[in-house]
Order: C-alpha cells, then structure tokens, then sequence
C-alpha cells in the first residue's frame, strides 16, 4: 500500500523542543499533514520509553498505534477531510562526539528498532555507556562505528540511518565535525548501512553527485523538535504497511518500495550557502572559494554549508542521476505559503485560522500540497494562495538561501503582485 | 654510538648510563616513561641468557602501557617482569611458597572483603605495616594489630601490605636473595618518591652483587605520604644505593609554557624548560556557590567541546576525553556530575587510587576490572590523587580554597609541603589549559562553609592568569523553540 513517512522526529524530552512533542500531538499533526508512520524519536530515553509502552499498543507487524483510550479525545480535534490511519516506529538519534584520527567528530545517527525488545536492548547497552536519561537524544562519547557495532549487536533488525548526513556540525558528511566518505566514519560496517537521510539543506541531485552514495538510498525526514513541524520533508513508500516493509525498501537494492522523497527546497535549510550569521556574510560556494574561506568581516573561516561541501566530495558532474535515485518533489509547508499569500508573519494566528479552514475544507496538508487541483484551493483559499501553490508545484520560488544556521527565506511573490492576481482573476 | 633523534641529550645519557645505580629526577612531562623504556630497551639485548630486567610501576596500568611500549620498541619480553611491588611480591610467594610461613590455600584480602574492624583502625594499622620494619612495641594501635593479624590468620589471608612484608621476610633466605639476584641482573622502579621503607628495604636486598638500580621519580610529586611513602627516601638515594649517579630530566613536553611558569611558581620557582611553544590559558574563576561552580564548569565544557546543538556550535579542538576534572576531596564530586548531568555531558568518575594499585593476579583481576566492550569518550573526573601520572589537554581543578588545598578541615589535615605538591601534581596534568575554580559558600559534610580561595592562587604571578567572571554564555535558545510557538 502507499504511505507517507516521516521517520525522524522529537519528543519533548530532547532539548530544545517544544512541550507538546507528545504522542498525541504527533498523533494528531500527522493527520493534519497526511502522514502514516511517524517515528518516535528519543525511544531510549527512560521516561519516554515508558510513555511509548503505555499508550501504544502493537499494530502492523513492527507499528504501533496510539491505544483507543488516548486517540479518542485527539480524534474530535481533527477535521474528518484529514482523519487517517497513524503509526509509530521506535526510532532514537544519538549524538555522537569523539575524537578519530586526532580530528572532533560530531556525527548525528538514527536507530531504527522493530520491537521494544530490541529498542530495550539498546537502551540497556547506552544505558551502561553513558547518560541516556539527560537529552532524549543522547550525548554520547562513542564513536559512530562502535555505535554502529552495538545497534547490530543488539538486534540484526534494527536500522542505522546517518542522519542529515551534510549538516556542518553535526554529520558524517558534515564540513566541521564529519569525515570525507562513509567508509572512514563506518569502516568494515559500512556496508551495514542502507539508508541515509539527506537533511533539509541538501536535495537529492546534490547527493547524487557524490557515487560513493549510489549504495546507500536516500531518505528525507523533518528532524521536527515540534509536532507542528512534522512532514518538512517525509517519504512515501509504496510496500508493506509495516517495519519488515519499510526495512526492505531500504536494505534491498532492487526493492522498488521507497516510490519518491518530499524535499524542502535545499536553498530554504539552515546550511545550504557558507558564510556567518553574525557578520551577515551569506556567500554561495564560488564566493567562498574567492575569499579564500575566510570571512570578509570578521577575519575567521566561515562555516562551510551544505553546498560547498558537496562540491568538495563530489565526484561526478552536475545533472547525472546515482544507480538508486528516486524521483521527487519540492514542497514548502503550508503555512508558509499561506504566510506568504497573505503577506504576514507565518507565526500569526490568521495563518493558524485560515489553515485550520483550509484543511477541513480539502483535505490534509499533503494532499493540497501535491495533489489539490489548483482551481479547488482558489475556490477555497482564494487566488493568491492558490498561485502560490501553483508555482511551488512548478519549482518557481525565489529563496534567499540559509547560511549558518540562519533558515532561507522564500518569495514567491514579487511587491504589488499578489494585488495584481486578485484583480486579474476578479476579471474572470 | 649516535643519540637517536627522539631522545635528547639527557634523556640520551641516561639511558646510556652504566657502571653504578642511577637515580633519574624527572619533573612532570619530561618523558620519564619514554626513558625509562628507552634504557630497558638498550639493555636487554645485551642480557645473557637466563638473565632479566625487573622493572616495578606505581600500578597494573602503568604496567601495562610500559609493556605496550616496550613491544613496540621490540623488545623480548621473555626477559622482563613488569608489574608493580604487588605483584612482583605476589609471585615471590608463590613461586617460593615451601619457604613461606603462610599457609597452602592463602588468598589475597580485598580491602571490602574485610569486616569487624573501623576504616580508621584499619588505616592505621596499614600505615603502620608500611612505614615500620619491625612494628615498635609503643605502637599504640598494636593491640589492634594483633587483632587484626590473627583474624587474617584464621581466614588464611594475606592483606596486600602484608604480600610486601612476607617477601621481605621470604627474601632474608640469602639462597633466595641470591638466585634471585642472579635472574634479575638490572632492575628499575619508576615513580621513586612514592616508594615506601619496606619497598626500599626489598630493593636494599635485590640492587646488590652487580645487580643495578634504575630508580626515576620526581620528588616534588610525593603524594602519598598517608599511605606510608617517604620522600627523603628519594633524597637519600646515593646512601643507600652506592656508588650512584644522580641525573636530571629538564626539558618538558608536556604543557604550554605559561603553564610550566605557573606551576613552577607555586612550586617556589622551579624551573623546567618548556620545549612546546603551544598557546596555554590559565582561567581563575570564583563563583558564589559550589553549585555555581560546578555550573561554571559544566557550561566550560559545553563550550570547549564546541557545543551540542545547532545553536551553541562552535570549532572545537577537543573532545570529551580531552578534559579531566579534579579536586582535593572524593566528596567534591557530587555537585560536578550534577552539573554534567544535568547538561548530558558524559563523564566518568575514576575509581578510588586503592583500585588502581590492583596487582596483576588472574583470579582476582577479572572481577574488579571493567570490561570495555565499546571506544567510549567521556570527561574524567578523579580526585588529584588519582590524576597522577596522567596528562589532559584541559585540566579545571575545582575548590581552589584554604581549607581544601591545602586540606584543613575538621579531623582532615594534610601535612602541608605534601599539600603544596598535590596541587602541583594536578597543575603539570594540563597540557594546553588549567581552570582554577572555587566557590565562597561550599556545603561539605552536612556544613555550609564560607570559603577563601586558596593561599597557592596568589603564587601564580598576576599576568599569568585570566579571571573569568562568573557569568557564563548561557546556551542561547533554538531559534525553532522560537518558531515553535507557530500554531
């Protein structure tokens, strides 16, 4: 069957998230947005475990379900246009810091588990390492391989995913803390890995650029710290409805499960150009190069995007496709768009009332996003909002691009315009 | 025969040296080990067969990494006994068993497996066991003793002072004392001023009839002096152990030289020679609590270690194993892992110096021992005891105050020129930066005490140190915890 996945998400027990990253409220946000199987986050973390044996309960094999009880009061909060079926995967991200080849790695990996038994185990391993109870994702002193080793160790079916595997500080790819190929970070292991998410700041056709990926499929989740942002980037899978089919999309090259990836546009993630934020020197890759790294205010090397770095490792031209590519589509979240339409703040609450309309009206997130026809949105959400929609379908977006943690900004609208297409369309 | 390019000068000479005993001064960071491997190495192939080096660590660790040192240097290691007195001890005993007084199922005593006697009591007694020959007959805890001797007796044990003293007596056979010394043709002790008189008087009976000591050690690093160690032992070498030649290590490679300057000035102007020309930092801080110090700390590490998240990042140099935490007290450590704990930071705390003397016996090593299954990193926070003969990138070393260093508390005092060489010791272990934090308000045992800071601080000339106010870079907030508020 087909679904949606979002696969790398945060409770509140991680830092810097918001209160609500409860079940409930993924549970209800996944239907807002049209998502089938979310992942926990965070399962290892001892409070949160226990919360997720109580108020879940088996469904397929390997997904669980939010139990009747704790669903029901959720269930009259959600417009009938978007109630759908939602699971849960256990699924925890470490935070790897440790010292290879004299050189500070910080690499961020998820965990995939099958079971509670499986997640337990590993639990009970970190649990020995180090402190799992601080952060519901863990610092760990352990290197990625070793971490890599023990979630092997603990149950042959749990998944190893590098997580947003381009982010600067934070990744095996990344410039500041990362190595130049997955086989320096994962050694003999390596080929233990099938999965790796790209992260919001890269697209598909960068990693393409890179044939040591061509072994690895390529995977796009939201990284949420709040329910709201669910579904930034997701995956739809057309397989099994259950873990074994999700983990063999992934781990079996000729398996077709994975059918496309949803993708922030690159240029709106926190590290698509270099550059520093507090110096307000945003430079593309090419600019950069020019000055030498070096930034032009302060007289400290930049940090180095997501961009840059892959033009560093690349090694393959622009525009050719790797051996497991899958097709996809840019979206920018609704709120956005509806923020942009309006031409308001995208935190305000017009944006929340008007998406709450729009949604009950037509449906979940992603189904105006992708699939709305466009004359349905302008009959329900007026014609701005409708255009928006239409150019975000066709690719035509401006975006100043993010750079050092600074997120991109996205026009869609030039000055005056968005008056011009209500007065053009009143015509009709 | 050319000097090798990774030995200097001294270093080169003393490891050339032959012909008498030789005692090596060896300041922090001199590379003792790196010569005293060096020398070993440059003797053994010079043994004739059936002869051996005899070579005794400070403990089983240091062991180790002296036998992983000298494998690499290639050195056969059918021609060595490395391990501490303890074990050399152990081995005498049972190699020798018949000639023993002890009796056929002896077994080592554990410290935690002795009951029915006070920890006081049984401190006394041990210092009493390390520091006397013969025990004198006004000894006032000789009652005890006896007591204590008799319930070891009964279980057939033998306490780890007593593995010592019945080598001793073992070694008063001259057969034995002979062939022994026939084996062991070269014999070398590391950490020298930690040595106490029952050590000596075994290395009296075995450095003899062309037997040769290498002893290195610093005696500025005397620290266990609690524990029966005698540090004029280490001045009185060239007595015991004649003729001997008395040379010096100068040159470190360990620390930044405002560091080596610092250290140096608490030592009352020692000078070693920096041979590194890294940038080092030295941080003064006073915080108002303890709390708030091991805050300060915690928030250090955060930042030295470059951040956890996307909006505290920042370059860093070094990891969680790059930094070491140390105090005077084991009662410190509570409120330092509260504060590590509370930001996620992993760290570990050292095991009790007492462990750390683990002699290498395969009965009893496997129960004690950790097991490292997996390469974890953490943050290491030990007592200055422990910190000995250990180096760190960053070294902070918490409650920089007049009753904790040196110690002067309530029943606690430390003898005060061994204080001074403590906190020494904790000095010379950072390499590239030294944290110096106390607090005003401390709780300690149940009491709140007001603290000044620590009369060693105003050794350290003025523009070596940096003061760092006790207002630390807060982790600013995710700027999506801001966005969060979105619906």
């Amino acid at each position: 069957m087909k679904f949606i996945a979002d696969l790398h998400v945060h409770s509140k027990y991680s830092r810097a998230t918001a209160k609500n990253s409860d079940l409930e409220n993924l549970y209800l946000w996944a239907q807002y947005k049209g998502i089938h199987v979310v992942g926990t986050g965070d399962c290892v973390h001892p409070q949160w475990f226990k919360e997720l044996q109580e108020k879940l309960e088996p469904a397929e094999e390997g997904l669980f379900k939010l139990k009747e009880k704790y669903a029901k009061p959720i269930n009259v909060q959600i417009p009938k246009s978007c109630r759908g079926d939602v699971r849960f995967m256990l699924s925890v991200e470490i935070s790897n810091i440790y010292k290879r080849h004299d050189k500070v790695r910080k690499v961020h990996n998820l965990i995939f588990s099958p079971s509670f038994e499986a997640a337990r185990k590993i639990q009970k391993k970190l649990g020995d390492i180090g402190n799992i109870a601080s952060d519901g994702r863990p610092i760990l002193g352990l290197d990625s391989y070793d971490l890599l080793r023990l979630t092997l160790e603990a149950d042959a079916k749990n998944l190893f995913v590098p997580a947003h595997i381009w982010t600067p500080w934070f990744s095996a790819f990344g410039s500041m803390g990362g190595f130049d190929s997955m086989t320096d970070a994962f050694g003999d292991l390596t080929g233990h890995i099938f999965a790796v998410e790209t992260g919001l700041s890269s697209d598909p056709p960068m990693n393409w650029r890179l044939k040591e990926l061509d072994d690895f499929i390529l995977i796009s989740n939201s990284d949420a710290h709040s329910p709201a942002k669910l579904g930034r980037e997701a995956n739809i899978f057309d397989t099994d409805f259950s873990y074994d089919g999700i983990y063999q999309a992934l781990s079996d090259k000729k398996d077709k499960g994975l059918v496309s990836t949803l993708e922030f546009f690159p240029e709106e993630g926190k590290y698509h150009f270099d550059g520093h934020r507090v110096c307000q020197v945003r430079w593309n890759p090419k600019e950069t190069i020019q000055h030498k790294g070096v930034c032009s205010v302060c007289g400290k090397p930049v940090t180095v995007g997501v961009m840059s770095r892959v033009e560093i490792l690349a090694d393959r031209p622009e525009g050719e496709k790797s051996k497991r590519w899958r097709p996809f589509k840019n979206i920018v979240p609704l709120p956005e768009l509806i923020a942009e339409a309006k031409d308001v703040g995208a935190a305000g609450k017009a944006v929340q009332e008007a998406y709450m309309n729009i949604l009950a009206q037509l449906g979940n997130e992603f189904t105006i996003l992708l699939e709305c026809p466009v004359e349905d949105i302008r009959r329900v959400a007026g014609d701005v909002l409708a255009e928006g929609i239409n150019r975000m379908r066709q690719g035509k977006v401006e975006i100043a691009a993010g750079y050092d943690g600074e997120f991109g900004t996205i026009k869609i609208f030039k000055p005056g315009e968005r008056r011009r297409i209500d007065k053009q369309m009143a015509l009709f | 025969m050319q000097r090798p390019t990774n030995l200097n000068e001294s270093q080169w000479q003393a490891v050339r040296h032959t012909g008498s005993h030789v005692l090596i001064t060896a300041g922090p960071g001199t590379g003792k080990t790196h010569t005293l491997t060096h020398r070993m190495a440059h003797i053994i192939p010079a043994l004739k067969s059936g002869e051996k080096v005899l070579a005794i660590t400070f403990t089983n660790k240091a062991a180790g990494q002296m036998k992983d040192r000298l494998t690499a240097l290639g050195v056969n290691s059918a021609q060595l006994f490395v391990g501490t007195f303890h074990s050399f001890c152990l081995k005498l005993l049972r190699d020798y068993f018949e000639h023993t007084a002890l009796p056929k199922d002896f077994k080592v005593a554990w410290p935690q497996d002795i009951t029915g006697f006070d920890k006081e009591t049984l401190e006394r007694i041990s210092r009493m066991k390390s520091s006397q020959l013969a025990i004198d007959p006004n000894e006032a805890y000789k009652e005890a003793y006896k007591a204590y001797q008799s319930y070891l007796r009964q279980k057939s044990w033998i306490d780890f002072d007593d593995i010592l003293r019945e080598a001793l007596l073992l070694l008063e056979d001259e057969n034995i004392a002979g062939q022994l010394r026939r084996q062991y043709r070269y014999i070398f002790i590391d950490e020298y001023q930690d040595s106490n008189i029952i050590q000596n008087a075994l290395l009296k009976i075995l450095a003899r009839d062309g037997v040769l000591l290498t002893a290195i050690g610093d005696a500025n690093q005397s620290i266990y002096g609690f524990r029966g160690s005698r540090v004029e032992l280490f001045r009185r070498f060239q007595e015991d152990f004649s003729p001997a030649q008395v040379l010096t290590l100068q040159e470190n490679y360990r620390s930044a030289p405002s560091l080596l300057a610092a250290s140096g000035q608490v030592m009352g102007g020692l000078e070693l020679l920096a041979k590194l020309d890294t940038e080092g930092k030295l941080v003064i801080h006073a915080a108002a609590t303890d709390r708030a110090e091991a805050e300060y700390v915690a928030h250090q590490i955060e930042k030295l270690i470059g951040g956890f998240d996307m909006t505290s990042c920042r370059r860093a140099r070094h990891s969680l194993g790059d930094i070491a935490v140390l105090y005077r007290l084991n009662a410190q450590s509570h409120v330092l892992s509260k504060a590590l704990e509370y930001l996620g930071i992993p760290y570990q705390i050292s095991q009790k110096v007492r462990k750390a003397l683990v002699y290498a016996d395969e009965n009893v090593l496997g129960q004690n021992e950790e097991q490292v299954e997996y390469n974890v990193e953490k943050v290491s926070l030990m007592s200055l005891h422990a910190a000995k003969g250990l180096e760190f990138p960053i070294v902070f070393i918490g409650g920089c105050e007049d009753n904790l260093l040196p110690l002067d508390l309530t029943g606690m005092k430390g003898e005060e020129q061994e204080e001074r060489r403590l906190f020494y010791v904790g000095m010379t272990r950072a390499k590239e930066q030294l944290y110096l934090t106390s607090a005003r308000r401390r709780q300690l045992f149940g009491r709140t005490l007001i603290q000044n800071p620590s009369v060693y601080l105003a050794d350290i000339a003025e523009e070596l140190k940096a003061y760092e106010s006790s207002k630390h870079n807060a982790p600013k907030k995710d700027p999506d915890a801001a966005q969060m508020k979105l619906f």
